[in-house]
């Protein structure tokens, strides 16, 4: 039920935060998540940031 | 990861039955042909976490009266296009003129509701706890920006139900990963008590792969048992900012599944406060059950009662082109996995 | 001030003969382009291979090319597959009322020079103007005879078991860059159209070996289109090994957002090749030679299990490649 997609926030506005899948960004909803900052990696859903991941399972 | 697929290849006990209860794993599990990898011993079966196959026909006979009689702009995730309702489908009125556009976010929705300020917007608005904060956010800032088109038709359901619902359908659940992101283990924890076993998974070939091989080690145990095996993701409290947003907007309500009937408070909709982005409300529609093929065994597919292949439909009147059911319809639905992957 | 196109460019008169000459004649021009009813031309060889290829794209120009590339590459691709050298073009054009005449210049010059790349001759050409709305921009279709190369013999037949499946680049780029230019997925990322003429591709494949079987370009559908068709023309199956498949990391990325299959995106720059293994690694250091394919790669082999395409994965997966059914919808749910 849930096409999910690991992405690097790039940049932060706000409630909104721009991610790149390996080359492919979008902005997304950063509402769920305190203090996202770039160069933390995001689990992505329906445009937005559902779960931060710790950088060393970014490959999962 | 080769020793977990040893131990799915070479395992030799009793018969065990896992359900992948999310869709997504459906479908990764068939494309990445996990299936392959494990012993005939091991089932594994496919539950209702496709949120396209659980809407019931009523949900597309509403969304095509608001498309055609209120002549709305219906945006929708893809793979409802082609879901048939009661008569027809969103794909089947676009061919005559309606307008239907598949976003990947409700937010885009908001945007075409921006861009389109003469014209009403609907967002379908299906799914479960992963997906539906994101309709809750659309609807929030439509409501912050003061925008008067824009209006959600829910669909949206939860999990908990669900599960005692199926409770017993299997030995034990592949948990969805990114339901249990938003709600958190503690449900599962809780079910373990009630003798319900199950691993939260992720959605990589090394996760699933992961995920099974703990279920058939922990099953020798013959305790019920619970283990996070996405625990990169699904912390034990799950996001409790998308807990509170839910609860603060929508509230349980009654809810028909396709093919397993009504499940008391297993849907979500809109608060009252929020009756003014709430379509069902703002234009006083009537939902009804619709009809489905009474051939159709959809139902006990989705509850794990029989296989796609048993059904006397499948690959003869219902395939991907022309789907009668709602499990061939979505590429993760149970019978159109098992149409592309398995014939 | 700007131009445009109106009824009266396509109304048979003065205005019509301006714009041919203005921009076709100009852009066009070589010794073969006709000002009469049909061009008379010489060709060298008994055998030629004929075909033709209409174009409708939106948007008309996009991030590696555009509608008029695009419909010289198509032919010019098609005729090459046969194992023929391209050598003549005829093109129609039905462009909508109100299209810009800087437009339809620009394309016009870039299928010139992109026919000159090919070494073809466009000979003859057609030109109707379109009520507005009556077509969206801008339809080519193009036509074109090329000569077959001695000694050659492809078709998509004789896929023979055993046969090496190489593709000539990575897959999905054309299908990906229009869904980006549209921009109804809020993604931005930077991939280009494959859009290229192959014919000199094909032409020091078949320079350095004659024995292969199939080659197939690979447009809308994708590749996993070509394979199946290849399966059931041939009467055969295929095997192929999923990390050998080249992908862009940001058509990844799309796709990964989307849930879609590279495979099934369009391309327009790629041909998928069936030739014995044994010469298959000097195909592949030619190809990685040529500038449109330089990361060729063996994906997978023919096998005997009809009409069956199954993707083996390292990990030890393996499953059938799932064939797709209408439209390309994101999956998000």
């Amino acid at each position: 039920m849930c096409v999910g997609l690991s992405a690097k926030v790039v940049a932060v506005n706000k409630d909104m935060a721009l991610v790149d899948a390996s080359g492919a960004r979008r902005e997304v909803s950063a509402e769920l998540l305190d203090d996202l900052e770039p160069g933390d990696y995001v689990m992505v859903h329906a445009g937005v940031a559902i779960a931060r991941i710790t950088p060393e399972d970014a490959g999962e | 990861m080769s020793s977990a697929v040893d131990i799915l290849r070479n395992y030799s006990g009793r018969k065990l039955r896992i359900m992948e209860v999310c869709g997504t794993h459906t479908h990764e599990i068939f494309r990445l042909g996990i299936r392959s990898l494990l012993s005939e011993n091991i089932e594994l079966v496919s539950g209702p976490g496709c949120p396209v196959c659980v809407t019931p026909p009523g949900f597309i006979d509403s969304a095509i009266e608001l498309a055609t009689r209120h002549k709305a702009i219906i945006t929708t995730f893809g793979d409802l296009i082609r879901v048939p309702g009661s008569n027809s489908s969103l794909a089947g009125v676009r061919k005559d003129g309606a307008v239907v556009k598949a976003v990947y976010s409700p937010l885009d929705a908001l945007d075409i509701a921006r861009s389109n300020p003469d014209q009403e917007v609907v967002f379908l608005a299906v799914g479960f706890e992963t997906t539906t904060p994101s309709a809750c956010i659309a609807v929030k800032k439509a409501r912050e920006e003061n925008l008067k088109n824009f209006s959600i038709l829910t669909a949206n359901k939860t999990m908990p139900q669900a599960y005692k619902a199926l409770q017993g359908s299997a030995d034990a659940f592949l948990y969805p990963g990114h339901v249990h992101a938003i709600i958190g283990t503690g449900l599962c924890e809780d079910l373990t008590r009630e003798g319900v076993s199950g691993v939260v998974a992720g959605f990589t070939a090394e996760l699933l792969v992961k995920a099974l091989s703990m279920i058939v080690e922990m099953s020798q145990s013959g305790v019920p048992f619970f283990a996070n095996a996405y625990s990169s993701i699904v912390k034990s409290q799950g996001n409790l900012a998308a807990q509170k947003l839910i609860a603060d907007m929508m509230q349980p309500c009654d809810c028909v599944w396709r093919g397993l009937g009504e499940i008391k408070q297993s849907g979500m909709a809109l608060k009252d406060e929020f009756a003014g982005f709430d379509a069902v409300k703002k234009f006083k529609l009537v939902p009804g059950e619709g009809r489905t093929n009474p051939g159709c065994r959809c139902g006990e597919v989705l509850r794990g009662n029989c296989k796609p292949c048993d059904c006397p439909l499948f690959g003869k009147v219902c395939d991907p082109l022309h789907p009668v059911g709602a499990c061939m319809v979505s590429g993760e639905g149970a019978c159109s996995a098992f149409y592309q992957y398995a014939r | 001030m700007e131009e445009f196109i109106t009824l009266s460019h396509g109304a048979g008169g003065r205005q019509t003969a301006d714009l041919i000459g203005n921009i076709f004649k100009k852009h066009f021009a070589n010794k073969d382009f006709t000002p009469d009813d049909a061009a008379v031309l010489d060709l060298e060889s008994k055998k030629i291979a004929f075909s033709t290829d209409g174009f409708i794209v939106s948007p008309w120009q996009f991030a590696g090319g555009n509608i008029g590339k695009l419909s010289i590459c198509g032919t010019v691709n098609d005729l090459a597959c046969m194992g023929a050298k391209p050598k003549y073009l005829t093109c129609a054009m039905v462009i909508e009322e109100g299209f810009k005449v800087t437009d339809l210049e620009a394309i016009a010059a870039s299928m010139a020079a992109t026919a000159a790349e090919a070494g073809v001759n466009i000979v003859a050409g057609d030109t109707k103007v379109a009520g507005k709305g009556q077509v969206d921009g801008i339809f080519i279709t193009t036509t074109g005879v090329g000569e077959i190369m001695d000694g050659v013999r492809t078709s998509g037949a004789l896929a023979q078991v055993g046969d090496a499946v190489i593709v000539t680049g990575d897959v999905g780029r054309h299908g990906c860059t229009i869904l980006l230019e549209r921009d109804e997925f809020g993604i931005e990322a930077d991939v280009t159209s494959d859009c290229a003429p192959l014919n000199q591709t094909v032409e020091a494949l078949l320079l350095e070996s004659k024995d292969i079987h199939v080659i197939r370009d690979a447009t809308r559908g994708g590749v996993g289109t070509v394979l199946y068709e290849i399966c059931d023309q041939s009467q055969v199956g295929i095997k192929l090994n999923s990390e050998a498949i080249p992908v862009d990391d940001a058509v990844k990325g799309v796709c990964g957002m989307l849930g879609l299959e590279p495979l099934y995106l369009a391309c327009e720059g790629r041909l998928v090749i069936f030739a014995p293994q044994s010469v298959a690694g000097k195909l592949l250091e030619v190809l990685h030679r040529m500038p449109y394919s330089q990361n060729a790669a063996i994906i997978g082999e023919v096998t005997s299990e009809i009409g069956k395409v199954i993707v083996e994965h390292s990990f030890g997966g393996k499953t059938i490649l799932p064939q797709p059914t209408g439209e390309l919808l994101p999956r998000i749910c």
